[in-house]
């Protein structure tokens, strides 16, 4: 990483020409390794940067000067701050929209266009927009367009087209390569690699604990890695570079540069993510961190100055002037005029002096407070200076070509010819982290600016953005959070101890801001020292609450909000129509709604509000408006990072997949649905019906619950009598939920004297053991409660030819004395694989399903199908299941159920142990009070009437439609023009030779041989009817012989 | 040129002692009420109470999709006039509320989604409701760059469009509302807290507020996600669960999402805001709680499903995150009634996340109902005895849990 490290080009600093007439010799602050070049095209002209450019300076260094067109008005736009604060340098970098040029690295190659632009951003064909300013006040959308009526839908799609910047190509891949995702743990988490943050860091890992520096810059050191002023005998870019290695010497340090912090979350989640260097094994990385404390040092950035056309080219920043000149190498500008309101705007004016840039004059609006330092150097470089004035008007069209000042008094204008306006009104803290730990902010009327009124325990602010500029109290007080820190780590890890133990103790009783009774008294000493240090040097300097330059007038120009175009009139505008707050004002004018969020806009516009709220006497306080994460836009790629989908197979995938098994996703598992092209599974289902098949059911749930009371929440929870559980039996019983909803369904067989073994559906397998903890958590009952569904797998052998398959792999006796319907046995199959195997019936035929151990599922698949062989047995999926079940008239959860039904509904009131209130099962009150309920809703059976049908368009090909047509799926049963009920599952039968189907419908219309009218109507006229006769929902052997055979 | 001429949209009013009617709630049910209470029915003696400013809740937090393809008939009914709505309420407010008719898609990706939507589908064509089942190639057509290969997860298996649905300026609807209300005689507080409710021989007699007492002879209780809070103040307990419901937009981009659309299995929606952001909402957070805490978990939550169902989505940034409350019943259906309890009292709430589409439409029958004390025959299905005797409405096929089970 040499192109970083300060100094790099020292060289070229020494008399050697600059590479470009814009490039200035900056020496050692310069991150740009001139030795490297690197080539680019911009709108197709190739030009130069260099290692350690940004896509923006190295723009800005081949002559560009317009990045952009604005959203509104298409106004010219250039580099106007230089870290992302407004959409400004937004632009199209590879073909990726809306990257932010400022902070993106220049790589080789890299092609860049403008955005929201027709043509060269120079001659941009809508740039005439700006000259109707008049005609869009602020919310003007909102009272045009709509009268008549019928022209909205063009004024709306006029709207759509001149909205939005950058432009997505939907059918293109974005952002290939790795995205990587980490999660760590820390103790401390340092927002902001500054000065501040790294002595926080320094003193925080000094005492053992594991701390991470999240910096958003690809080194660290804040504003001072490109100050050259002294301190302490020392430039301050040394001082930080020195500070710098001895933090990335510190093991228990983690620096993470190139790192922006997305947001700081709930219990101290901060996320962040890096933007990978050269050497980096991804592009991208997901940070998720979750730290015991966190240090906020995120410094200051420019708060605009509100002027007229305060948004031409070649207007910017101190931060951004200063910073192309000294970390880039790029002169900003020939001759300059300076309007700021701080001190390092100050410094910033004499620093470009020393570098070359003639600066005509310099204002603040500052009536006191001035560096005197920094005003004599001024006065020595003989550039005139008046406190109380401010720049009111940028000249010029595309560019700047002069600038007007006026006193705040009202002297003026003073005008300058010039090429750049460097302004600001003066510093705002980059409060962002600080909103979304929930600090509570105030308005401090010393440094005006947010400052935290109350901070959580776990949270500490350090540096700047406290207002602090010296740099010793922004090291010491980096120092003391970075203690203070520490201090709330041991003391909550002591706390932890002693409940670990039995004896808690209350926690920090001596308050956040004391280090309290189990800190270590050297720590406590420490951090008296720091605190004492820091009282004894500056504290923080007085700002100012100035936000516009004096004679702007209407301000119809002056751009609060340079992303979405609000000016200062637009914020007047907002106010006169009621929007008087700036939340609302916020909303109603879109300022701080753009990329640049609140970061720019949002203390101005507060500052703007309150102002206008003491013209009339309200409150004038400025009111923050909210801050919304992410605090840097993160791209999707990286946050959605490498493919988490997360499946699970089956033992037997890979068999099936040898039998030609089409997979679909259910749940978390991928399941073989069909065995052949044919989605009737016609082959499936007679071989099952007429032979044998073999379906892999792994899925189902499977769990083990033992222990003195596992009867007991047994009978909880299940609906049944479940004492009746008995070994060697299936018990099949099913589970409601309070409202008497059927939520599962499957079997209880009693292993031993306070053991069960019992199944589940497979949607239900992985919420199983939650539910049952919770009904019976006031209970403190005695059992253990164990899932083993992975542990088994399922086989289903099914078909009138089951039997003799099995025979063929046991010699156990599996005859239908020895072996009942609903018995359950362990039978030993092949070489010496015990299984359980539970004869049930699911699919309507003798079956038997044999849980296997997952390990052996392989071995016993290929016994079966091995011993099939001779009968033709196939294999058979999902779909073949549901037809199979339908037929027989045996439900599924969430097909034939639904919240409007409870259990008596469906039919299975049977089920239900009324007599029993003792063991409070779940659902049974519901029951009780709803099963004699009249008019609810009923499951029923029916026959479609044959040749009763009519249907007109391609209903065959849509999706879910029945092969040989008739109503599908979901078709809805009407009667007197209302909806009264639906279909659930309705197939057409091979066995019985007719349609079936269940529905759920009201009960007025569920008595058996009542008439049923089937409607579908897909859209686009397809559309069938047909009449169908409630029956028994038993279509297939109504006497269960087959399964009893 | 009267356009140029800016005026406040609605008017700042003395705050009376006494109102006719007091509603508790200044979003677009407590407004629409109030703005239907004074145009329809002459009652102007009407006081919104807000206790922060209006449109801060749910209606200014909502991803502002309109659309009537619900799963029950009493609920397409509704939700159809609603759509009907956004026209009648431009013209009638003259204030643009940019309802954008773009259609919505639904996608589904499992077999029984695919039987859900045929149900869907069918329901809402018998009922005249504009509503067709599409195969994926149709919903790629749609929307460009779905992705409809075998690559995903879950791949798209049917889409169910419903051309009468799109997007309204959710704000414009706030403002629009307060400034036809406003109109009308209606009095606007905002900042106005209500802490207590006092009734008197089984009426209500007024509210207690943080600007003080006012009395009023009828209360409407329009509070939104807040709704079940301000019950509480009744000594009402009802089938109410907050939980919090994430949105958040994508930098502006140039039209090319010419639709809603929406994937259950995927728990994402997301529409282009005319402004050119992909706005995208979430499921909920499983907690019940009041805060209005955006998580990192939906962020990473929602790329990851937007990316798997559009990749070209990777070349996007999102910009921002909010959350907001979703007052949900167990039935997710909404509960309307009158003199609940107390002569006098009105309660519209347990709205969950289908607050903002329907909020025109309550108000004008709950302002109907407020003024001629006889249920309109819209809202008998959205009475809260329907719990009492566990008549759950059919919103959602499967019975939803809140945070704990049940």
């Amino acid at each position: 990483m040499t192109a970083h490290r300060p100094g790099a080009v020292a060289a070229a600093a020494d008399g050697s020409r600059p590479a470009s007439p814009h490039r200035l010799p900056c020496g050692s602050t310069c991150r740009v390794d001139l030795s490297r070049p690197l080539s680019f095209d911009f709108l197709g002209r190739p030009m130069t940067g260099f290692a350690g450019d940004t896509v923006a300076s190295a723009l800005y260094a081949n002559g560009v000067r317009i990045f952009s067109r604005s959203l509104k008005y298409h106004r010219p736009r250039g580099l106007y701050s230089i870290e992302g604060e407004s959409a400004t340098t937004y632009m199209a970098i590879d073909g990726v929209p809306n990257e932010c040029a400022e902070t993106t690295e220049l790589r080789a190659g890299m092609s860049v266009r403008a955005q929201n632009v027709r043509g060269d951003p120079k001659t941009d064909r809508f740039g005439f927009i700006g000259a109707f300013e008049r005609l869009m006040p602020a919310g003007f959308y909102y009272r045009l367009g709509h009268r008549p009526y019928s022209l909205w839908p063009l004024f709306q799609n006029g709207l759509r087209r001149m909205a939005g910047t950058g432009v997505l190509d939907p059918r293109r891949e974005y952002r290939p390569g790795v995205r990587a995702e980490r999660y760590l743990n820390v103790d401390v988490a340092v927002v902001g690699g500054g000065t501040a943050g790294m002595e926080a860091a320094l003193a925080a890992a000094e005492r053992g604990l594991r701390v991470c520096v999240f910096e958003r810059r690809p080194w660290m050191g804040g504003h001072h890695a490109w100050r050259v002023r002294e301190f302490e005998g020392k430039p301050l870019w040394q001082r930080a570079s020195e500070l710098e290695a001895r933090v990335r010497a510190t093991e228990n340090v983690r620096v993470l540069t190139r790192s922006p912090v997305t947001g700081v979350w709930g219990e101290n989640l901060v996320t962040g993510f890096t933007v990978g260097g050269d050497d980096d094994p991804f592009r991208e990385c997901h940070w998720e961190c979750r730290a015991r404390t966190v240090v906020v040092a995120a410094g200051c950035m420019d708060r605009p100055l509100v002027f007229n056309h305060n948004d031409r080219p070649g207007v910017m920043q101190p931060g951004a002037a200063w910073r192309l000149a000294r970390t880039y190498g790029v002169s900003p500008g020939k001759v300059a005029v300076v309007s700021v309101g701080d001190d390092l705007g100050l410094e910033a004016a004499v620093d470009l002096t020393r570098l070359g840039v003639e600066v005509r004059a310099v204002v603040d609006s500052r009536r006191r407070g001035h560096d005197p330092a920094l005003l004599e150097e001024l006065y020595d470089l003989r550039i005139p200076f008046r406190s109380r004035w401010s720049a009111s008007r940028a000249k010029g069209g595309k560019h700047v070509t002069g600038c007007d000042v006026w006193g705040m008094s009202g002297i003026g204008p003073n005008s300058y010819t010039c090429d750049l306006v460097v302004a600001n009104a003066g510093a705002q803290p980059r409060i962002g982290v600080l909103a979304t730990v929930k600090a509570k902010l105030g308005y401090c009327r010393h440094t005006h600016s947010y400052q935290p009124v109350e901070l959580p325990d776990d949270v500490f602010v350090a540096g700047s953005m406290t207002g602090l500029r010296d740099p010793g109290s922004i090291t010491e007080s980096g120092r003391l959070a970075g203690l203070r820190a520490a201090a709330f780590c041991r003391r909550q890890g002591t706390a932890l101890d002693a409940r670990r133990i039995g004896r808690a103790e209350p926690a920090g009783e001596a308050g956040p801001s004391s280090p309290g009774d189990n800190c270590p008294p050297a720590l406590s000493a420490a951090i008296e020292k720091a605190t004492s240090t820091l009282a004894s040097r500056p504290g923080p300097v007085a700002g100012t609450g100035i936000f516009r330059g004096q004679g702007i007038g209407r301000g119809a120009k002056a751009f609060v909000d340079l992303d979405e175009d609000g000016t200062y009139k637009n914020v007047v505008e907002s106010a006169a129509q009621g929007f008087d707050a700036p939340e609302l004002a916020k909303r109603f004018g879109g300022f701080g709604l753009g990329p640049g969020q609140y970061r720019v806009t949002g203390q101005n516009l507060a500052m703007i509000m309150a102002a206008m709220g003491l013209d009339s006497g309200k409150a004038t306080v400025p009111a923050p408006t909210t801050v919304r994460p992410p605090l840097v836009p993160p791209s999707l790629a990286t946050l959605a990072g490498p493919p988490h989908d997360v499946h699970k197979r089956t033992p037997l995938h890979d068999e099936q997949t040898a039998r030609g098994a089409i997979f679909r996703r259910m749940g978390p598992w991928e399941r073989a649905r069909y065995f052949s092209e044919d989605p009737s599974c016609r082959d499936e289902i007679l071989g099952v019906r007429r032979n044998v098949g073999l379906l892999d059911s792994s899925p189902l749930g499977k769990f083990r619950i033992f222990g003195p009371d596992a009867l007991n929440a047994l009978q909880r929870v299940y609906i049944s009598d479940m004492r009746k559980a008995r070994p060697g039996r299936c018990m099949y019983s099913a589970m409601c939920n309070d409202m008497g909803q059927l939520m599962d369904d499957g079997v209880v067989v009693k292993e031993s004297e306070n053991g069960y073994y019992f199944t589940t559906s497979s949607a239900r397998a992985g919420t199983t053991v939650e539910w049952f903890r919770y009904h019976t958590r006031y209970d403190g009952w005695d059992y253990h409660l164990v899932n083993i569904t992975d542990v088994l797998g399922s086989l289903n052998l099914a078909g009138p030819n089951a039997r003799r398959v099995l025979e063929r792999v046991t010699r156990d006796d599996v005859s239908n004395d020895a072996f009942p319907y609903m018995g359950v046995r362990r039978i030993t199959v092949g070489d010496g694989v015990e299984v359980r195997c539970l004869r049930l019936g699911f699919v309507g035929e003798l079956s038997f399903e044999l849980h296997v151990p997952s390990s052996y599922c392989q071995y016993v698949w290929g016994l079966l199908v091995d011993a099939g062989a001779d009968f033709g047995m196939q294999p058979i999926g999902l779909e073949a299941q549901n037809c199979l079940r339908a037929e027989k008239g045996h439900i599924i959860i969430g097909a034939e159920s639904e919240q409007r039904v409870i259990l008596t509904d469906i039919g299975m009131g049977w089920m239900w142990d009324r007599r029993d209130t003792a063991s409070k099962k779940v659902g049974a009150p519901a029951l009780r009070a709803c099963a004699e309920q009249p008019g609810r809703m009923k499951l029923v059976g029916f026959r479609v009437d044959e040749g009763s049908g009519s249907h007109r368009g391609d209903l065959e090909a849509a999706p879910g439609a029945q092969p040989g047509g008739g109503p599908g799926d979901g078709a809805v049963i009407v009667a007197d023009g209302e909806v009264v009920g639906y279909v659930c599952t309705t197939r057409r039968s091979e066995t019985l030779g007719w349609r079936y189907g269940m529905a759920l419908v009201r009960e007025e219309h569920a008595a058996r041989g009542a008439g049923l009218n089937i409607y579908e109507n897909l859209g686009s006229g397809r559309k069938s009817t047909c009449s169908a006769t409630v029956v028994a929902p038993h279509f297939y052997d109504p006497r269960g012989e087959r399964l009893r055979a | 040129m009267s356009y140029l001429r800016l005026r406040r949209l609605w008017k700042p009013s003395p705050l009376k002692r006494r109102y006719e009617v007091v509603i508790i709630g200044g979003g677009i049910h407590g407004l629409a009420t109030a703005y239907y209470l004074a145009r329809h029915h002459g009652i102007r003696d009407v006081a919104v109470l807000e206790s922060q400013y209006i449109g801060f809740g749910g209606s200014g937090r909502n991803t502002a999709i309109v659309r009537a393809n619900q799963r029950t008939v009493e609920n397409v009914r509704l939700y159809e006039e609603g759509l009907k709505l956004w026209r009648v309420l431009t013209d009638e407010l003259d204030y643009n509320l940019m309802f954008f008719n773009c259609g919505v898609l639904g996608l589904g990706h499992s077999e029984a989604s695919v039987s859900a939507f045929r149900m869907l589908c069918n329901t809402h064509n018998f009922l005249g409701v504009k509503s067709e089942l599409l195969d994926p190639q149709q919903c790629a057509e749609m929307i460009p760059g779905l992705d409809i290969s075998d690559r995903l997860a879950f791949p798209v298996q049917a889409g169910l469009y419903h051309p009468p649905g799109g997007v309204v300026r959710h704000d414009a609807v706030v403002w629009g509302l307060a400034k036809g209300a406003s109109a009308h005689g209606v009095h606007i507080h905002q900042g106005c807290e209500v802490q207590g409710i006092d009734t008197e021989g089984g009426r209500v007699t007024g509210v207690r507020t943080t600007l003080g007492p006012i009395g009023c002879k009828r209360l409407g209780i329009m509070a939104g996600g807040y709704g079940g809070a301000v019950a509480a103040m009744l000594g009402m307990e009802l089938p109410i669960h907050p939980l919090t419901i994430q949105a958040m937009v994508t930098h502006p981009l140039k039209p090319f999402l010419h639709h809603v659309f929406s994937s259950g299995a995927y728990h994402v929606y997301a529409n282009q805001t005319l402004k050119g952001e992909i706005a995208t909402g979430a499921h909920m957070d499983p907690q019940v709680n009041y805060t209005n805490d955006a998580t990192a978990y939906y962020l990473k939550h929602q790329a990851e499903a937007l990316t798997e169902l559009i990749p070209a989505l990777r070349g996007v940034r999102f910009m921002r995150i909010w959350a907001g409350l979703a007052d949900m019943t167990p039935d997710m259906a909404p509960i309307m009634e009158g003199n609940l309890g107390y002569d006098g009292l009105f309660l519209d709430a347990g709205w969950g996340y289908f607050g903002f589409k329907s909020g025109p439409v309550a108000g004008k029958y709950m302002a109907e109902y407020m003024a001629t004390d006889e249920r309109p025959a819209m809202l008998r299905a959205f009475q809260l005895k329907r719990f009492l005797e566990n008549r759950y409405s059919g919103e959602t096929a499967a019975a939803m849990k809140y945070g704990h089970w049940d």
